[in-house]
């Protein structure tokens, strides 16, 4: 049997977003959370991320890239139908992006003003970013309830990317920061916990195949076994909760325990989305094989891919270890 | 044309030369940068790491910049040009797929260690990042420069039910104006980041003229930039000679030759009317351009009738290479007397500093001219007797565009007014800022 590179390159697709969420995820949630932490805290929030922000973003090029390398025909479908929202989300990446070189570089109230855009443009990528996935999963049928249902989406993603990025703080910071941010983790599980329920609940109505892929001919084996990932992502909640309780109460914990489970959850609603999602790229109209691209191009793709991907790999970890252990102020006198 | 072509065509115009501007600043810097890094492990010297620390901010502001105007332009090919993938992303997305596999990973990794590693690793890695840093830049730009030179002067390519895929991959990347244009492109990125420096440090020596960080750097920046000036010119011509070849169409806007003639004069200066296919009040060489296109007094070039109507606009594709070269010839001018006048640490006279100072950013007016040039100059085709323009259109309506178009116009200010504020704050602070 030779290789099934749509099958190849719809993975690796699913990887890179995947990857993209969790990374960028984190450091969007530090930038949404600055409002709540004073000026010192602040600095300590930004140095956390500081290293590591610019390579998280590239995780989005790579998935886009893919999508539109792998897949050109879907590409061009689903960016132009979410024409509007792609233009709010590549806004809100500049502005945080530069937000954050400027800021190092301002002093005074020039300094409050990139705090607050790197909020905004933080907080505005988010957002659209979750109003994307909320219109793609409904196929971007029009009508105001489709519409709400991808503000709601929108909304849950921030609240997404606060937990990832208040757990990242309690691995990356002690003290008074870090009992701060035990509390924002809180504050973010609970507001994960009702949009997941909200989404999970609301996806099966808003679209048939969906329902199908998880209910056909209900109750069957499938369904039951299928249950177990609602369960575990549950679980990981559950674990969020525990262990933000037990660092705080000062019990021996693992401080990089909350955010695994932070990304446990994200990776499991991913495998839930994902399997939702199969076949298609573009949802009920589109496979990944109507869209893929010819073999000549996806071979000479695989092929970087493959002697890129574990240099890649081994350089990301190794810059995760230089920067391992708790963040420290002044990112560039360190 | 139509309101939607019109305004995606304003839109990426203004997102591809905003980007272009940052990149063309950071793919020679990055070098720069290694350069004094190593001087600063050979010699201990702290100025030289005060010099390092300085540009790296430099570096790190420009380099953002970069970084989020192309991922808003790698997004635009889907949401406006959506029958550019239709037609060619068998061949533009692998390409595109390399540069941030190879490179952007690279670069964007790397430089996190290089801006704030530097004592979390031992000196040997802090330099093996930064080279990483600047061979990621240079490799960002050997994709995009084959991608570009491919959709100017296609090769290798293969029609296979109305969508072109690669026949040869090697012809794809090697195409005919490759070689010209990259180099082209990396002396420019050279000259723009020379000029940077030197203007830059001019300005803080306008200021501070004992600071020896600044001294250094601007006896940097001219040297290499007085090296780099005249190769410029060298490669220049020679692209021109191959776009002569490849894409005549070009040159005879480029050159304003509207009717197909022999000894054609070479056009100095003009006002090309588009309506009467015609210059006026033209200041003229006899026989010019004949014998510096064809090296022969009397040979024929075609002009624009040959070509009609595939042609691109005459008036700012004339104008452009004329700006170009005339800045080209003024920073030879100000490199070579800057080198003569800073020879054995010598302190300029004021006058010459704040010329420098003035030329800070002839680099990035130049290279704008240049893809000006370049780009208009192969209208109305998208990638060369392939794909126009015009066909590849879509996906977003007026209003969109005209939402999408505002928000990118007054980001851009927003982001190209704090820059400037920072860099010249940067600038004139030195090595104490």
């Amino acid at each position: 049997m030779s290789l099934d590179l749509p099958l190849v390159f719809a993975g690796l697709m699913g990887l890179a977003m995947l990857m993209y969420v969790v990374l960028d995820g984190y450091d969007l949630g530090v930038g949404m959370l600055m409002p709540a932490a004073d000026a010192r805290e602040q600095e300590l929030m930004v140095a956390s991320i500081g290293p590591f922000w610019d390579a998280n973003e590239t995780w989005l090029v790579l998935g886009v890239g893919i999508l539109l390398v792998a897949f050109p025909v879907a590409h061009g479908i689903v960016l132009g139908a979410l024409y509007l929202p792609v233009a709010w989300m590549l806004i809100g990446l500049m502005l945080r992006g530069v937000a954050f070189e400027f800021r190092i570089k301002a002093e005074g109230w020039h300094r409050e003003l990139w705090n607050w855009l790197f909020w905004l443009g933080s907080f505005v990528a988010s957002f659209a970013q979750g109003f994307m996935l909320g219109r793609y999963i409904t196929g971007f049928h029009p009508g105001l309830g489709y519409f709400v249902f991808a503000l709601v989406v929108g909304a849950s993603l921030c609240g997404g990317y606060v937990l990832l990025g208040a757990t990242w703080l309690v691995l990356k910071t002690q003290g008074v920061l870090q009992g701060k941010a035990l509390g924002w983790a809180r504050w973010g599980l609970v507001w994960v916990a009702l949009a997941v329920a909200l989404v999970s609940l609301a996806t099966p109505f808003v679209s048939q195949s969906v329902q199908a892929k998880w209910f056909a001919g209900f109750p069957s084996a499938r369904t039951v076994a299928l249950m177990m990932l609602p369960l575990a992502t549950l679980a990981a909640g559950w674990l969020v909760w525990a262990t933000t309780g037990r660092i705080k109460r000062g019990e021996p914990e693992p401080d990089w325990m909350p955010f695994a489970a932070a990304v446990a959850i994200f990776v499991l609603s991913f495998a839930g989305l994902a399997y939702s999602l199969f076949p298609f790229v573009v949802i009920d109209r589109m496979t990944i094989w109507d869209a893929a691209a010819h073999p000549s191009a996806l071979g000479f793709m695989l092929a970087g891919v493959v002697i890129v991907l574990p240099f890649l790999i081994a350089y990301t970890a190794f810059a995760y270890r230089v920067f391992r252990g708790k963040a420290r102020a002044g990112l560039y006198d360190s | 044309m139509d309101e939607v072509l019109i305004l995606s065509r304003v839109q990426f115009g203004l997102n591809i030369g905003f980007h272009i501007l940052f990149p063309s600043l950071t793919i020679a810097l990055a070098w720069i940068l290694l350069y004094f890094r190593i001087r600063f492990a050979f010699s201990a010297d702290p100025a030289w790491l005060a010099t390092y620390k300085l540009w790296t901010k430099v570096f790190a502001l420009t380099f953002a910049m970069g970084v989020v105007t192309g991922i808003t332009m790698s997004f635009q090919f889907g949401t406006n040009w959506p029958g550019f993938m239709n037609k060619v992303g068998n061949i533009a997305g692998p390409l595109l797929a390399y540069e941030v596999l190879t490179a952007f990973f690279l670069e964007a990794t790397f430089l996190g260690i290089m801006l704030f590693g530097m004592n979390r690793v031992p000196g040997w890695m802090h330099i093996f990042a930064s080279a990483m840093v600047a061979i990621g830049t240079t490799l960002s730009a050997f994709w995009i420069l084959a991608l570009n030179s491919w959709m100017q002067t296609p090769a290798g390519q293969i029609l296979q039910g109305g969508q072109i895929i690669a026949g040869d991959w090697w012809r794809v990347l090697f195409n005919p104006s490759f070689p010209w244009r990259f180099s082209h492109m990396l002396l420019a990125s050279g000259l723009t980041a020379s000029f940077v420096i030197a203007g830059l440090s001019a300005w803080r020596l306008l200021r501070a003229s004992e600071d020896a960080s600044a001294r250094k750097t601007l006896r940097t920046g001219l040297v290499l930039a007085a090296v780099l000036a005249p190769v410029q010119m060298i490669v220049g011509d020679q692209h021109g000679l191959n776009t002569l070849e490849h894409q005549p169409a070009k040159i005879a806007a480029i050159e304003a030759i509207w009717r197909t003639e022999r000894a054609v004069p070479l056009v100095l200066f003009a006002v090309p009317s588009e309506d009467e296919h015609r210059n006026e009040y033209a200041i003229e060489i006899p026989k010019g351009a004949s014998l510096l296109l064809k090296h022969d007094a009397d040979a024929e070039l075609k002009g624009l009738d040959a070509y009609a109507p595939d042609t691109a606009p005459v008036a700012p594709v004339f104008f452009a290479f004329r700006a170009m070269v005339g800045l080209a010839v003024l920073m030879l001018v100000a490199a070579w007397v800057g080198t003569w006048a800073t020879r054995g640490g010598k302190l300029p006279p004021r006058w010459m500093l704040w010329t420098l100072a003035a030329f800070t950013f002839a680099g990035w007016a130049a290279t704008l001219c240049g893809w000006i040039v370049t780009e208009i100059g192969r209208q109305p085709w998208l990638v060369t007797g392939i794909l126009r323009t015009a066909d590849a259109v879509g996906g977003a309506s007026g209003a969109q565009l005209g939402a999408s178009l505002t928000g990118y116009v007054i980001t851009y200010t927003g982001m190209f007014l704090a820059y400037m504020v920072v860099l010249t704050h940067l600038a004139g602070k030195g090595t104490q800022a």
